[in-house]
């Protein structure tokens, strides 16, 4: 267990997993995403997305420009619902 | 036999899974990754309440192929049937009155109920937010992430070539059908338009009009909760949806609109739309932050049915038009294009021909 080496936290997923997954063909960005959950737990990716790209780059031998980054989905950072519920009421 | 699927969502992909079952020659053509389109961005509800009978057909025989198909291909759809709820305000009440008393009579188990029916399948809803619901037991919610790489791994193990990034035209020489993609021709006896939103496109290729609406819709998802929202909710009467996927995350959105421009760009109008509305009808979600939000396309056929069948260009074949619904309706409707490829007819998908 000390060897796993984790790449992103909030979907609990290892390198080797990563590895796993691009073995199985999910060898592009978006695929891999789609496949494992990167990116797409609570930060968004700010934690996991480089590391992502770089095993990426490493397995397949595309540079991280042709790999590219995923769609940046908005807010930023996490926002509570009764701020973007007020805001609504504000308007009106 | 050579057949190419424009398209690698749930209906193309479910239309060459079938063929290739067949020992048919098959190749699936997607322009951007697979789950770009429609069946990457939804939100996965299923259910059998619709207003017309050969739609309820159709999405009767897609659930039983959800449950079939994920142990043949050998895939968890992360598919819980935990009930599907519609709730209507006073003003919806007779709609949904005679869409329940319609569907009963079509043999769909749902059943019209009281607000406090539906608080005790979920406690947190707010009763005063709406007067009446139409509660089907066995609908439910399915990650429509899986069912695309089920749909994709079971096609690629009987053969079939699955060519992602990968934008096709068709043309049409005299009687011949020929796919140009990868830079290649490829001839073949059929070709599926199964390609969503961007079906018209390729329809007009062939010189057939399909004029099916396209519309936009919007959607978010909350930082993840311990699974406690059992059933998929849509409110009939300010189009707010929203359910609990596997992973936590309270998955919600808004009925879409109709749009002229093929893009995704998410809105901060419907974002704050939505937190007002769900706020009212869950009032503890309050405090729950948004993670994320995109947008998706889909396309919706004449009258608001799907567009399924043989075209006037032989050998051309519709598979498209599903509206919001793809994930309830579509592998039944891939299952019934290929029964009409292999057999030359197809009851269940008769009722939607071009």
């Amino acid at each position: 267990m000390k060897d796993r080496k984790v790449v992103c936290r909030c979907e609990d997923l290892t390198e080797e997993e990563i590895i796993h997954a691009i073995e199985l063909g999910y060898d592009d960005l978006e695929s891999l995403k789609r496949f494992t959950g990167a990116t797409t737990g609570p930060c968004q990716g700010k934690g996991c997305l480089m590391h992502v790209i770089r095993i990426l780059s490493q397995k397949t031998g595309k540079s991280v420009d042709e790999i590219g980054v995923t769609t940046q989905r908005q807010p930023v950072n996490p926002v509570p619902l009764y701020i973007l519920a007020a805001k609504k009421g504000d308007e009106e | 036999m050579k057949v190419a699927v424009i398209g690698g969502g749930v209906a193309g992909l479910s239309a060459a899974y079938f063929l290739a079952k067949s020992g048919v020659d098959v190749k699936v053509f997607e322009q951007k990754y697979l789950l770009y389109g429609a069946s990457g961005r939804n939100s996965g509800g299923l259910t059998l309440q619709f207003n017309n009978e050969p739609l309820i057909r159709l999405a009767k025989r897609t659930l039983e192929l959800y449950d079939s198909i994920q142990s043949e291909v050998g895939f968890n759809f992360l598919l819980r049937k935990d009930g599907y709820v519609k709730i209507a305000s006073e003003r919806d009440e007779a709609k949904l009155k005679e869409e329940v008393e319609f569907q009963r009579r079509n043999g769909v188990n749902v059943e019209l109920v009281e607000p406090e029916f539906v608080r005790v399948l979920f406690p947190d809803i707010n009763t005063s937010a709406f007067s009446v619901a139409s509660y089907f037991a066995d609908g439910g919610v399915v990650f429509p992430w899986p069912v695309v790489w089920g749909l994709a791994k079971g096609c690629r193990e009987l053969g079939v070539e699955v060519y992602d990034y990968t934008p096709a035209n068709v043309e049409l020489k005299g009687n011949e059908l020929i796919v140009k993609a990868n830079g290649e021709s490829y001839k073949v006896d059929y070709v599926i338009n199964a390609a969503g939103a961007w079906s018209n496109e390729i329809s007009k290729q062939v010189g057939v009009e399909l004029g099916n609406k396209v519309y936009k819709e919007e959607i978010c998802v909350t930082e993840s909760l311990k699974p406690y929202v059992d059933p998929y909710v849509m409110d009939i009467s300010t189009g707010v949806y929203f359910s609990q996927s596997m992973r936590g995350e309270i998955v919600g959105g808004i009925l879409g609109s109709e749009t002229t421009t093929l893009e995704t760009k998410a809105s901060l109008d419907f974002l704050t739309s939505y937190a007002k509305r769900i706020t009212e009808l869950v009032p503890k979600l309050r405090g729950m932050a948004i993670l994320r939000q995109w947008a998706g396309l889909y396309d919706v056929g004449r009258n608001g049915m799907p567009v399924i069948g043989e075209t006037k260009v032989k050998g051309f074949i519709q598979l498209n038009g599903f509206g919001r619904h793809g994930m309830s309706l579509a592998l039944a409707a891939g299952e019934g294009v290929a029964e009409l490829i292999m057999k030359g007819r197809s009851s269940i998908i008769e009722p939607f021909k071009p």
